[in-house]
């Protein structure tokens, strides 16, 4: 009986293992969370240009465009960033009413199911290009005074930043050498700074 | 062979227990810094639930919050947990019950949408700052939350007036919609204050009131004088 066991045991240890070599050396370890990562930025982005060449009804327009940067933020907030490198950011309310921002980042340690180098770049590249390209759109509409455009650009722009002023502050926590807070959750090294943005938010 | 059958009589006896020394032994020990994050510790580990989890979570956050709105008695649901997802399904409501009026014929809806966004999001900010330079202790999206979720009467107005103007737009639809719009705009306005007023220091309850009044007075007067164009 006991020398069943101990075969057993060391054949799931084998495949562990070897689960681990592949996942570790995968070039993208969350496909899905890369792939909506960039799916609703890049398609508002699309969506608004063929809105502006067709000069189709702007109400529909606007609704598609604003509902695709909402899905945006919320999955880059609350998915792919703690999915691909491993940050977080909340708000919380204390028991008082007051209001503190938490930025967190994970520490790399063994075990870690954080992205690949690939797939922080991905993150990083359409968290900071998107906003760019929508800043560009900001002045296009301002110039040919589009004005109703106006106010969907704003809008874009402000859920766009919002996210990588978020995502720059965690990272900002995570090569901080002394962190407000730490604390281990399973093994892994988690940093937080709680704080105040502008005195006002 | 040999050394399994070893290994059996080894662990035969509870009393005979035995590592071998070639068994790596690591691990971590960590103690949670308290109750706060204790609380964090739940929440973080989210981290791993599905998606369709997190998705039904906030969903349901957000059913709650109109559920309160609908009832506004003397709780703090939502002021804890902020979200502004339902002020955005109201906001698109509201202004795409707006579509459609005369005033707007030639232009295919265009500044009228965009005008129910920016009063309603550039208006909610405004009394939001309003009440922070007043010294409310009440935080900037927890306020844009309350004011948005307290739309809700008022995009429900906007649906029945539509209904009412589909019968005729004569005295006494106006009649009907002028008492169902006035209803709606004191509901949404008494809810609104039930969940902002805690938050003001004594003796500027006015002050803070009465932009908010203002706010939903706009908004009921733009469904008012909505009609429909021929």
């Amino acid at each position: 009986m006991t020398m069943a066991d101990d075969t057993e045991d060391v054949e799931l240890d084998f495949a562990a293992d070897e689960q681990e070599r592949a996942r570790r050396s995968a070039v993208l370890r969350h496909p899905l969370a890369s792939f909506f990562h960039l799916f609703f930025r890049v398609v508002a982005i699309v969506a608004y240009l063929l809105c502006d060449w067709i000069s189709e009804n702007f109400a529909p327009c606007f609704v598609l465009i604003i509902t695709l940067l909402s899905f945006d933020f919320w999955s880059v907030k609350n998915v792919t960033g703690r999915l691909l490198v491993g940050l977080r950011w909340w708000n919380q309310i204390d028991d008082d009413g007051k209001s503190l921002w938490v930025f967190e980042a994970k520490k790399a340690s063994r075990g870690n199911n954080i992205g690949t180098e690939a797939e922080a770049r991905i993150f990083w590249l359409g968290l900071i290009i998107c906003p760019l390209i929508w800043t560009f759109f900001f002045f296009t509409s301002l110039f040919s005074l589009k004005i109703k455009w106006l106010s969907l650009v704003v809008a874009s722009i402000s859920l766009q930043v919002a996210n990588l002023y978020g995502y720059l502050r965690c990272k900002a926590v995570g090569e901080d050498g002394q962190p407000a807070d730490s604390r281990s959750f399973t093994g892994q090294h988690l940093l937080q700074r709680p704080d105040i943005i502008f005195g006002i938010l | 062979m040999a050394a399994s059958d070893e290994a059996s009589r080894q662990f035969a006896g509870l009393s005979d227990v035995s590592i071998s020394e070639d068994i790596p032994v690591e691990g971590d020990i960590s103690v949670p810094l308290g109750p706060s994050s204790r609380q964090r510790d739940d929440e973080f580990s989210t981290l791993d639930e599905p998606v369709k989890e997190t998705i039904l979570r906030d969903l349901r956050a957000v059913g709650s919050k109109f559920i309160h709105v609908l009832y506004p008695k003397r709780s703090t649901a939502l002021l804890r947990d902020w979200d502004l997802w339902g002020p955005l399904l109201l906001c698109v409501t509201l202004a795409l019950l707006l579509q459609g009026g005369a005033a707007d014929s030639d232009d295919q809806g265009g500044p009228q949408f965009a005008e129910v966004f920016v009063i309603v999001w550039f208006g909610s900010i405004i009394i939001t700052l309003n009440s922070k330079l007043l010294g409310g202790t009440i935080s900037f999206f927890q306020s844009l939350c309350v004011l948005g979720y307290c739309i809700m009467p008022l995009t429900a107005a906007m649906a029945v007036c539509r209904i009412v103007l589909v019968g005729g737009a004569g005295k006494v639809s106006f009649a009907v919609r002028l008492v169902v719009v006035t209803l709606s705009f004191g509901w949404s306005t008494f809810a609104s204050t039930a969940f902002l007023g805690d938050s003001q220091p004594p003796g500027r309850k006015a002050l803070v009131v009465y932009p908010v009044f203002l706010f939903y007075f706009v908004i009921g007067w733009m469904i008012l004088t909505f009609s429909p164009s021929q």
